[in-house]
């Protein structure tokens, strides 16, 4: 364990070298985050300067509602779990666009390291940094522009268990990307199948009670980055959804299971390619 | 187990289960909704044995598997049956125990760190295999010296040219002292010098650390200086495993008569095939100008019964007789085979 810690460290080294070889390149991929950011952030604004708030209503009834600021500190935190997911295990990407389908997974297998782990840290996803500082920013800014009897009523000290559970929301993208990466080694190509499953994480960046119980259901427990955002969010804003700290464990350490031995699996029905 | 056997291979088999595609677009609708499979036998129960130290090249034609079996045998594919052990280790129960005493060159892919300076690559690997500091400074001493990488080795990897990145490669392969060595065409498209060089190291490094080497190649030449015996599979089967002499002695009676005529009108005189009625495997002849090359199987025809014969006829400045080199002997061996694709037989 100390062992891969340490390699992951020297990967990130190396990895951070590279960029300043391409420095052109990296400073484009965070210009074009940060823009792509801005747009959703924008039109969040724009929905949200027509509406005074997020309703969820059952025959006429409003049930619950969240205000622009809510939402905005979901989708900000939202932001965090992934693009530290992001940050590190990027990498995983690659398996199922070319990895597996040009032989070139063959290197992995030939080191006396976890094939999986290799993958994993090989690449530093400096992008990712955007990512998690808009996510800190937008829960600072959406914060500081709740109405202060609100913002008052937060109780901070439910930030400690969320922050416990962190490492196993992050594990949640990592397992799902891991999973479908690797039906590549019976498919060849598996990318889209990862980019889909992955972007549904989109509606877990608002509350999921808005959903119907289909995708309310899917976003909890199949692919269930709900956990990650709405859930964990809600909970440090008002103290909702307390069940869903052990859940997210719970969900994570089944799916991390899951994940791994399809990729076991995987492994042993890699073809390689013709060389 | 015999302590000297340093790979063994018994009764090693792949399967591939291929989808059968019609030709066309609409083929490929097809092969998408009903799928129809079958099975390639792509490595069919091979077995041999490698000592300790050796050298063997494993040589067949495209297509013929070797690559499968090598990628087996690295732990890169898992055998559909039979197993594979070096040093008495098994890839796919200990991958990681297994991987740390073998190196790996695919001539067609690198393993080196793209973008980084050569020198990054290798610190990279020693943090990977856990070569302590002392080892490592002494392993690279003598790399640098048999493959001389001091003049590149602060160049990024992607800036090396293919002869410097084949060097820095087998470097890499082989920093951890791995027992053994799996080279998979090493020369391939590199000029005659630097194939020379990567030779003469490959030679060097197998003595001085008693390295065991699995080389498969297209080029004959690499064999020739580097392996004392070969294993040759075609279509997934062992077609022959033994000294390279041995492969002369059973396949390679062909001889080669070069001489230079007189008079280049001359050679209508000789009608070697009508007088000694060869079949067109056991001759071949050549002209260019008053140059003239005849290859003949010596078992058909004696050497002094071709060379009486021709000095008989013709006048000639020169002559000599040449045994038949290896591309020659595995040139007809491939033939023999049955149905070839033309394009092996241009390959070589």
């Amino acid at each position: 364990m100390l062992k891969y810690l340490r390699l992951h460290k020297i990967f990130i080294k190396q990895y951070l070298k590279k960029l300043m070889e391409y420095k052109v390149d990296f400073l484009l991929g965070a210009i074009g985050f940060l823009l792509e950011q801005a747009v959703q952030i924008f039109c969040l604004g724009i929905i949200f300067s027509t509406i005074p708030a997020l309703c969820y209503a059952k025959d006429g009834v409003v049930l619950d509602s969240w205000s622009f600021n809510e939402v905005l500190f979901i989708y900000g935190f939202s932001l965090i779990p992934k693009g530290i997911d992001h940050l590190f295990f990027d990498n995983l990407w690659s398996l199922g666009y070319w990895l597996v389908d040009r032989g070139d997974f063959d290197k992995y297998l030939t080191r006396p390291i976890n094939p999986w782990f290799y993958v994993l840290c090989e690449k530093f996803c400096v992008d990712a940094m955007g990512e998690i500082i808009v996510g800190v920013a937008l829960i600072i800014y959406s914060t500081l522009s709740m109405p202060a009897d609100v913002s008052g009523a937060i109780n901070w000290w439910r930030v400690l268990p969320v922050i416990a559970v962190m490492p196993f929301a992050i594990m949640i993208f990592t397992s799902v990307k891991t999973g479908t990466a690797a039906i590549a080694f019976w498919t060849k190509r598996s990318g889209h199948i990862t980019h889909m499953c992955y972007m549904t994480n989109d509606f877990a960046k608002y509350p999921a009670k808005i959903y119907n119980g289909f995708i309310k259901t899917a976003i909890t427990y199949i692919l269930p980055f709900a956990l990650t955002a709405y859930y964990p969010a809600i909970f440090i804003l008002r103290g909702e959804a307390v069940w869903s700290l052990p859940v997210t464990v719970g969900v994570s350490v089944l799916l991390f299971i899951i994940s791994q031995f399809i990729w076991k699996k995987g492994v042993s029905a890699y073809e390689s390619a013709g060389s | 187990m015999n302590n000297d056997v340093m790979i063994q291979v018994t009764n090693l088999k792949k399967e591939f289960r291929k989808t059968i595609k019609e030709p066309g677009l609409k083929g490929s609708f097809k092969a998408l909704f009903k799928p129809e499979y079958e099975t390639v036998k792509a490595v069919d129960d091979i077995s041999f044995d490698v000592k300790r130290g050796e050298i063997i090249g494993f040589i067949g034609p495209n297509g013929a598997g070797k690559s499968t079996v090598i990628k087996m045998l690295t732990g890169i594919l898992t055998p559909t049956s039979g197993e594979c052990r070096i040093d008495g280790k098994i890839p796919t129960e200990n991958r990681k125990d297994y991987v740390k005493e073998i190196g790996v060159v695919f001539g067609q892919r690198t393993q080196l760190w793209w973008d980084l300076a050569l020198r990054e690559t290798y610190m990279v690997l020693k943090e990977i295999y856990e070569i302590p500091e002392e080892d490592y400074n002494e392993r690279m001493a003598f790399l640098n010296e048999v493959l001389e990488l001091d003049d590149f080795i602060t160049s990024p990897v992607r800036t090396l040219s293919l002869g410097q990145r084949m060097r820095a490669d087998i470097a890499a392969s082989l920093l951890h002292n791995p027992k053994v060595l799996f080279l998979d065409e090493p020369t391939i498209g590199l000029d005659v010098v630097v194939k020379d060089n990567i030779r003469k190291a490959i030679q060097k490094i197998s003595e001085e650390s008693g390295t065991t080497v699995i080389l498969t190649t297209h080029d004959l030449e690499d064999i020739e200086l580097l392996c004392k015996r070969i294993v040759m599979i075609d279509k997934g089967k062992k077609v022959f495993d033994g000294e390279l002499s041995e492969l002369r002695r059973r396949y390679g009676q062909m001889r080669e008569l070069g001489f230079e005529l007189k008079n280049s009108q001359d050679f209508s005189k000789l009608s070697y095939k009508e007088d000694f009625s060869f079949s067109d495997d056991d001759l071949s002849v050549e002209q260019s100008g008053s140059n003239i090359k005849v290859r003949f199987n010596s078992d058909v025809v004696t050497v002094e019964n071709m060379l009486s014969y021709t000095l008989s006829r013709v006048h000639v400045k020169d002559i000599n007789v040449k045994d038949a080199d290896i591309e020659e002997i595995i040139r007809r061996l491939y033939l023999g085979g049955g149905e070839q694709d033309e394009t092996t037989a241009s390959h070589l």
